[in-house]
């Protein structure tokens, strides 16, 4: 990787640890749907999909211990919970509902595609061209949640009534996931993260929104206050330290083993 | 002294993990780079993920590492995995896309940019070449292929997703 002054450092290492972070605990949380999706076809698809939320966090992990000399399994399980970056939505479980699980993969897989295609434009050169990959596959990922979100929306009342529900119920979640990391401006600045037409905000509301139309439903997210404080900055709920604990147990008993 | 092209004889030798068909006739062979020192040939060699964090790497690495070691005047092997430029199905060779398509894989033709997958474009199928097919699903059994189905031989056949840019 091309030599970093440390000012853009640590507000780099935020960025791709909130996308990691974020990817890591989604995936994590939708692979609890394998074996239990409501066909088998959708099975193959949505445990596909979690995968893939883990490779790329693998990835972005690999960057940022690059950066700092570490692995990247230390990365990512070897941090303090207050060290990791992800937004509060990726860790809220579902009780396997599934359109719950459909709609917090909607409003990430949405942010998530906006945040690779400034990267993909990043002085950056090496992390450009993963985020270029990535963007791509993420694609696919966002088309998967649109072609849900509609079908529940215009099926039976029921599934256009938990649908509604859902959407309702991780609307605030979703305000949070635009909580800036510390030093975004800087970085946009510098064209490691560079910024586009509109803000990430109203992009988003404009994409979601859309296909919240055409499957018949409504959403309402107010933005957050700017001072308001949460995972970008390390402050986490409790669903983020139950879902931590289960996935780092087996590496906290011998962080140093080979497998 | 070992070769650029004797190496690449032996990769041509070690088949994707998850078809038959090989590492090199797949594409996913960027570079293979052998410097000369005074203990040997120092052998740097670059693939390309078709997908980001495919789980069929680790194995990739461990078998190129292993064979290429074992040439003669060979003292170092190391693998890369880069994804500049990326890889798409362009890259696939014509011996490559046979062996596929005799395993009911389908590749697409020149992709360019155009998006992983394709809903509403019709593939034609491997078996009997009709177009009357449908995709079932863009998530197939591994991350770089899709289900699709053709009502013509009303047989299930897969195909490689197009990987351009993003």
């Amino acid at each position: 990787m091309q030599e970093l002054s440390d000012k853009l450092k640590a507000p780099l290492t935020d960025l791709l640890l909130s996308i990691a972070d974020d990817k890591l605990m989604l995936g994590h949380g939708a692979s609890d749907w394998t074996g239990l999706a409501p066909i088998l076809e959708e099975d193959i698809a949505f445990s596909a999909i979690s995968q893939e939320e883990i490779a790329h966090a693998a990835a972005l992990y690999e960057v940022v211990g690059t950066m700092h000399g570490r692995s990247a399994d230390a990365v990512a399980f070897g941090r303090e919970p207050s060290a990791y970056r992800c937004a509060e939505l990726t860790s809220l479980g579902d009780d396997f509902d599934w359109s719950r699980a459909i709609v917090r993969q909607l409003f990430c897989d949405h942010f998530d595609l906006l945040r690779f295609e400034r990267l993909a434009r990043s002085l950056l050169k090496s992390v450009a061209a993963l985020s270029k990959r990535i963007g791509a596959e993420e694609a696919t990922h966002v088309e998967h949640a649109d072609v849900w979100l509609i079908r529940l929306g215009r099926g039976g009342d029921e599934s256009k009534t938990r649908a509604q529900a859902a959407l309702n119920a991780l609307s605030g979640a979703a305000a949070m996931l635009f909580e800036p990391t510390d030093g975004v401006d800087v970085l946009e600045r510098e064209g490691i993260y560079p910024a586009g037409e509109g803000s990430l905000f109203d992009r988003w509301q404009e994409d979601v929104g859309r296909v919240v139309a055409e499957a018949g439903l409504t959403l309402e997210v107010v933005p957050s206050p700017a001072d308001a404080v949460g995972g970008r900055r390390g402050r986490h709920g409790e669903s983020f330290t139950g879902l931590l604990d289960e996935m780092c147990e087996v590496y906290r008993v011998e962080p140093e083993a080979a497998w | 002294m070992v070769t650029q092209e004797r190496i690449l004889e032996v990769l041509r030798t070690i088949d994707d993990p998850e078809m038959p068909i090989s590492i090199v006739d797949l594409g996913i062979v960027e570079r293979v780079g052998v410097e000369r020192t005074v203990v040997g040939a120092s052998v740097d060699i670059e693939i390309l993920p078709t997908f980001v964090g495919c789980p069929a790497l680790g194995m990739i690495e461990n078998e190129v590492t292993e064979k290429v070691s074992d040439l003669d005047g060979v003292e170092r092997v190391k693998v890369r995995f880069v994804f500049e430029p990326p890889w798409s199905v362009d890259r696939i060779s014509d011996e490559g896309r046979q062996s596929l398509a005799a395993l009911g894989v389908t590749v697409p033709q020149r992709c360019g940019d155009q998006p992983l997958v394709q809903v509403g474009v019709s593939v034609a199928c491997p078996f009997c070449e009709s177009t009357q097919t449908h995709m079932v699903s863009p998530f197939g059994p591994t991350r770089c292929r899709s289900i699709h189905y053709c009502e013509a031989c009303r047989n299930s056949f897969e195909q490689m997703k197009r990987v351009g840019g993003a």
